[in-house]
């Protein structure tokens, strides 16, 4: 059948045809109109075979032949009838026209066909994506046998990477030509599918687009299919490919909810185990203390016991504290709260200090209350404080300091200044500030770390600096939480 | 106080049910232990405690689930042990009902204030003369004196004073605040109390950076924490 329909065998049977009809009429001696009906029908059997070039060409050679052989005088082009000529003419007419009428319907015929193929292609690939892909790999597989199916040779699927056109090939059948690269970069940036005659036949790049942003490109080399099919195609592959990365996305935020969930939970384990103890052992040493008020010796010994376990709370404190941040548990809850508040809450963490040195406290009547979350600024403020206390001489005062920023009416400044050693001269810059990231970082340890981390959380930010006299003034800058101008009732 | 006071400590752990128990015996108290909420429970029923002190974390029926069921039939005071960090918890306890909470690991005479607050709140019959240190604040006379003053107060800073005063070591809830002040009037935000409560703190406070009588309680809302004379 395919040899029947290559190029020289339609015309060699357009020619044997008309050969036979011609043959057959002179042999039997049928009559020109006889004659006349037999070339129409085999004209009208090549053009349904031979297409529109062969069944015009076969109109024209059987007009000739018609005319050649049956019209007098007999073996000339030339009629003596005028009746034939119109004859002739009608045959020419009719024939070139039933050629015309049968090529216009198998071509409309083929083209119905194409669509029908292409529309199952179509909804195979949309049954294909959507029902059983589940990973990228199986994506490009699909799309591929899309490809194939509406007839292209070559081509494959593109997906871009970040907002640059880095192209990870996700599916390719043959060789990817690499001067097509910026081809579909074009055709990614301009969201434009873009159509090119090849040594294949035709070219045709599609973007992939979905909600105004272009997820790749599907390429069809050397295909026939239409471009509507093609795009619809790029339309099916877009979505799915959309509807793979929303299904990793929510994959990974699953994934992180859940260890976020198990990290709390450890969390919330740790520091009920960690803490039940240390209750248990406050308790108790409050009750020795209370039984051995009458001897020195022993109330020495329960007030070391209850240094180092409140030494050992705040270590736990701080573990959480950080734990917290990692785990993202310290995403701050602002509130206004009150510096003075602050500083009682403070005063009630650390009894031990307070009750061992002198520390002052002072709130400047204008300073404004901090936007930050209490627990997390009361654990900033612990750690300065600390800090303070271990670095001082016995004795020494600490203060505790809250006012309006400076510069920034945004903003309030609490401070904690202590008379301890100082920083090292050598760190700090001419206006006598220092970077924390020195060995003052080593001196304070970890409790510095830990009030920097909270101090950024809570937006705001922690300097150390030398105080005049002697001592470290550590800074924390906190947003401020201005009131409403409101009439007082 | 009421020395004869009876206690019911609720904990799954016995270090802490048996310390607690010895303290709370040595300050005068009577009191009765139960593992977990299911306990705790059907002690509260049997037994009619002046007062509750319950851990949040049990494995049998929590501190939760024995608040909200508490509450059903009791007013008895009740005050959770919440650990750090967990602030939701703690919220959502005062929601369901407890009046307080002590924050592991407590110091004793920090718990012992605590009870003792809420034993006066509960025991003591309302009166119209609140006394502290250094503050009376006479309800009907509308009158209030600090440090031997008398500080001149708008009407809605006296019935803030007063509800707080009258609630003293009670968190409250600027949600409560607001429907008591305010009578739940629609336009009132928690910064409309926070201008309000600015200007009595600035008024009653003879220390600014050291307030003796109404602080700010994260998450809640504000407290009054000088205990009634």
């Amino acid at each position: 059948m395919k040899l029947l329909r290559s190029g020289p065998a339609r015309w060699l049977l357009a020619i044997v045809s008309i050969a036979a009809v011609t043959t057959v009429g002179r042999v039997i001696g049928l009559n020109p109109s006889t004659v006349g009906f037999l070339y129409l029908i085999v004209v009208l059997l090549i053009s349904v075979w031979g297409g529109l070039l062969v069944g015009t060409v076969s109109s024209i050679i059987a007009t000739l032949c018609y005319n050649f052989f049956f019209f007098p005088p007999l073996y000339t082009f030339t009629i003596e009838e005028p009746a034939n000529w119109f004859a002739l003419a009608a045959f020419l007419v009719a024939s070139v026209t039933v050629n015309r009428l049968v090529v216009a319907a198998r071509v409309q015929a083929e083209t119905a066909e194409q669509r029908r193929k292409e529309l199952e292609t179509l909804y195979g690939l949309s049954i294909d994506l959507f029902t059983a892909t589940n990973r990228v790999g199986a994506l490009g597989e699909a799309a591929g046998r899309a490809l194939q199916l509406l007839g292209a040779r070559e081509g494959g699927l593109v997906l871009f990477e970040g907002s640059s056109y880095r192209q990870k090939v996700i599916w390719w059948k043959g060789q990817k030509p690499d001067e097509i690269e910026d081809l579909i970069a074009g055709v990614g940036r301009h969201q434009e599918a873009v159509e090119l005659p090849s040594p294949l036949g035709r070219d045709v790049y599609l973007p992939l687009i979905v909600g105004g942003k272009t997820s790749g490109a599907l390429v069809a080399r050397g295909t026939e299919a239409s471009k509507q099919a093609l795009e619809s195609a790029a339309r099916l592959v877009a979505l799915a490919v959309e509807r793979e990365r929303f299904i990793e996305e929510n994959a990974h935020v699953q994934a992180l909810r859940e260890s976020e969930a198990l990290k709390t939970s450890l969390l919330r384990a740790i520091s009920h185990d960690l803490t039940t103890p240390i209750t248990a052992i406050t308790i108790r040493t409050e009750s020795l203390r209370r039984r051995a008020a009458a001897d020195p010796d022993l109330l020495e010994d329960v007030a070391a016991i209850a240094a180092e376990t409140d030494r050992l709370r705040r270590r736990i404190d701080n573990l959480l504290s950080m734990a917290r941040l990692e785990a993202g548990k310290a995403r701050p809850r602002r509130e206004p709260t009150p510096p003075a508040d602050l500083f009682r809450a403070v005063r009630e963490n650390l009894p031990l200090v307070f009750a061992a040195r002198p520390v002052t406290l002072h709130v400047d009547a204008d300073c404004p209350d901090a936007n930050v979350d209490p627990s997390l600024a009361l654990e900033i403020l612990v750690n300065l404080v600390e800090n303070a206390h271990r670095v001082s001489p016995a004795g020494a005062p600490i203060e505790l300091m809250a006012r309006r920023h400076p510069l920034d009416p945004n903003k309030l400044r609490l401070e904690v200044l202590d008379r301890g050693p100082g920083l090292p001269p050598s760190v700090a810059d001419a206006d006598g500030n220092i970077a924390t990231e020195t060995s003052d970082v080593a001196q304070r340890g970890l409790g510095l770390e830990i009030a920097r981390s909270l101090a950024a959380a809570n937006g705001g930010m922690i300097g150390l600096a030398p105080r005049p006299g002697g001592g470290t003034i550590a800074r924390i800058d906190l947003p401020a939480a201005l009131l409403p101008v409101e009439e007082q009732a | 106080m009421t020395i004869s006071s009876v206690i019911l400590v609720v904990d799954d752990d016995p270090a802490i049910r048996d310390s607690l128990s010895k303290e709370l015996r040595a300050a005068g108290y009577s009191t009765l232990t139960a593992n977990d909420g299911i306990e705790g429970l059907s002690a509260v029923q049997s037994r009619g405690p002046d007062l509750v002190l319950t851990d949040l974390a049990m494995p049998r029926s929590d501190g939760f689930e024995l608040i909200a069921a508490v509450r059903a039939f009791s007013r008895v005071p009740m005050i959770v042990l919440s650990v750090r960090g967990a602030d939701p918890d703690k919220v959502r306890a005062l929601d369901l009902g407890a009046d307080d909470f002590v924050t592991k690991p407590f110091s004793v005479t920090e718990l012992l204030a605590r009870v003792r607050a809420q034993l006066r709140r509960t025991t003591s019959p309302p009166s119209s003369m609140l006394a502290f240190a250094d503050l009376t604040v006479d309800v009907e006379r509308r009158h209030v004196v600090q440090g031997g003053r008398e500080v001149r107060l708008t009407p809605t800073e006296f019935s803030l004073l007063e509800l707080l005063a009258a609630n003293a070591g009670k968190p409250m809830f600027i949600e409560q605040i607001i429907a008591r002040v305010w009578r739940s009037a629609p336009s009132t935000t928690a910064d409309t109390v926070r201008v309000h409560m600015s200007s009595l703190r600035k008024k009653i406070e003879p220390d600014p950076s050291e307030p003796r009588y109404i602080v700010t309680e994260p998450w809640v809302g504000y407290r009054f924490i000088a205990e009634p004379l």
